[in-house]
């Protein structure tokens, strides 16, 4: 039973990471193996969070999703880009640092390719303007996105299996992740300059038709911006009094959608928009993958292995994480490799003493982290991709792993005196 | 009535017209589209209009609308510009393509109506051995069903 779960298991990521097959398919295809030969039973599958779907991690993702439904409608994103570019004066550089700051606190809240879908027109409309190349500030953007998305544990899917796996709050993220990440976004800056230089030449008369938008067109309702703002507002608050509360952030992200949808009055055409099904269908269906390799004992087989590696040591083993993570998420998707990993990290950590969780920050640093370095590390780079395409701007695979390579490299190598410092040397 | 007898002469234009040109005549003779012809005179696809207004629109406000609004009232002022130098070929190539719908000239009025519904087209091709005998529209194939009898 072992060796078909784990052969099941290894196809079904061979099939994903190759896109021979849709993932839904792949991964609904291998759950339904798993069950049809009794490897989990529908139990396990439905009812048990060790072993079966991760419930807190579909609806925290669906609760977000309307909420961005709704918000989206009000054009605030389009209201902040602008007037951003215009503070900036429309030079160039100055445009690239709001919209890079931009893209990464919006995706420390939204999610990634949400981010992406709701900046790149914008930045399209902006660079047709001052008549530079977009693809800079596109990739830009993307890679911002990815490092901005790793501050909390809205931000970017993994970090949600992350929290829910190792029973981390929103709190835990935002005082162990966001401070690096507020140093990698500064880094990314100083990187763009120097990668992107040729992109930044400024025309006065070019800047001047920037000037003339009119970013208070871009709010239609300003009574749902207001409504969407004080729902975001508070779940957030919820998110971070979640303690307190004594509610998960599953259940705030849904009561907040709730209210939202009741406040919106929208039809549920719009507020469902940016509900994403198959992905919702993905997540299901590959945490019962994931729970057929705990069942059988593959993943306790694997931590044994890895304790035995690292010789118990969470030094080592943070390291090597971060590393490994790194790596494998710039050329795996980062969402099945951390529904993977979690099960295992969770093993680790019982076995190495994991201080401050450090084992877990090394997890989702190197797996989101890790997504910048090819355009198939990370859904958002490949919807910037498609945006990019279809507005007749290609940008191959060898341009993108260019850039992000270093990107992932620079971000990543910085990671490890952050690690380091805060969680062994100063501990 | 059949097909043969709505049928009535329509304009077209050849693949490799200039774009602006095609666009000047659809405007000037109030049409909702023009017949594409193949440089061997065949006629094979339509220009609707609305498929000049997604040309020329940047694909990013066709994706978000919003911007459209931000751009203000002299936002429009250059989009006909993207069509200097093209030729109809341009408009009409890669997943632009429409196909002409096409009628054989027996075909009865409810046919032709079925062939309108089912392609969305305004614009149906009467064509007998590849050859354009003439076109019937929504709106004469309307006149014709809100005729008193």
């Amino acid at each position: 039973m072992a060796a078909f779960a784990v052969v099941v298991f290894v196809l079904a990521y061979a099939l994903i990471a190759s896109e021979r097959l849709h993932r839904v398919t792949v991964a609904l295809g291998g759950a339904g193996l798993m069950l049809a030969a009794g490897v989990v039973s529908f139990d396990d599958a439905v009812h048990s969070t060790e072993t079966g779907v991760d419930w807190e991690v579909v609806f925290l993702l669906l609760g977000m999703m309307v909420i961005v439904g709704v918000l989206r409608q009000t054009g605030v994103f389009e209201y902040v880009a602008i007037r951003a570019t215009k503070l900036a004066g429309g030079r160039p550089f100055r445009v690239m640092v709001m919209l890079v700051v931009i893209t990464a606190v919006a995706s420390a809240l939204l999610d990634n390719v949400t981010t992406v879908l709701l900046v790149a027109p914008v930045t399209l409309l902006v660079c047709q303007r001052l008549g530079v190349p977009p693809v800079p500030f596109l990739m830009a953007e993307v890679f911002a996105s990815n490092i901005g998305g790793t501050a909390t544990l809205i931000g970017d899917p993994p970090n949600i299996i992350i929290a829910s796996r190792g029973g981390l709050t929103f709190n835990d993220f935002a005082a162990n992740l966001a401070p690096v990440v507020a140093v990698l976004v500064v880094v990314l800056l100083v990187l763009c300059r120097w990668m992107f230089r040729e992109a930044f030449t400024f025309d006065a008369e070019r800047a001047a038709e920037v000037m003339a938008l009119d970013e208070r067109e871009a709010i239609s309702d300003p009574r749902l911006l207001v409504k969407a703002g004080a729902v975001l507002v508070l779940v957030l608050a919820g998110f971070v009094l979640g303690p307190v509360i004594g509610q998960p952030p599953a259940v705030v992200a849904l009561l907040g959608a709730g209210v939202l949808v009741l406040l919106s009055r929208l039809s549920p055409r719009e507020y469902l928009a940016d509900v994403e099904a198959p992905t919702l269908v993905f997540f299901a269906g590959l945490f019962i993958m994931v729970g057929a390799l705990i069942k059988v004992g593959a993943i306790d087989q694997l931590a044994r292995w890895a304790t035995e590696a690292t010789g118990g040591s969470a030094q080592t083993a943070t390291f090597l994480l971060l590393g490994v993570s790194a790596v494998l998420s710039g050329v795996v998707d980062n969402i099945p490799y951390v529904a993977t990993m979690a099960p295992l990290v969770d093993s680790l950590a019982a076995d190495t003493g994991n201080p401050g969780s450090v084992l877990w920050w090394a997890l989702a640093l190197g797996a989101d982290l890790g997504g910048n370095a090819t355009v198939i590390g990370a859904s958002a780079n490949v919807v910037m991709l498609g945006i990019a395409e279809k507005n007749g701007y290609r940008i191959t695979f060898w341009h993108f792993a260019r850039y992000g390579v270093l990107v992932t490299a620079v971000t990543v190598l910085i990671c490890v005196p952050y690690l380091y410092l805060r969680y062994f040397a100063f501990a | 009535m059949i097909a043969r007898d709505l049928a009535q002469p329509y304009p077209s234009v050849g693949m490799d017209d200039p774009a602006l040109a095609a666009v000047r005549l659809m405007a000037e003779q109030h049409l909702p589209g023009l017949v594409v012809c193949e440089p061997s005179g065949r006629p094979t696809r339509v220009l609707p209009a609305t498929q000049v207004l997604r040309f020329v629109i940047p694909r990013y406000v066709q994706d978000d609308s919003t911007l459209a609004r931000v751009m203000g009232e002299r936002g429009h002022e250059r989009l006909l510009s993207e069509l200097a130098d093209r030729t109809v070929r341009d408009l009409v190539s890669g997943d632009r393509s429409v196909e002409l719908a096409v009628a054989h000239p027996d075909d009865s009025v409810l046919e032709l109506a079925v062939i309108m519904a089912r392609t969305h087209s305004p614009l149906v091709g009467v064509v007998e051995d590849g050859r354009l005998l003439g076109c019937v529209t929504t709106a004469q194939l309307l006149d014709l069903l809100l005729a008193p009898r």
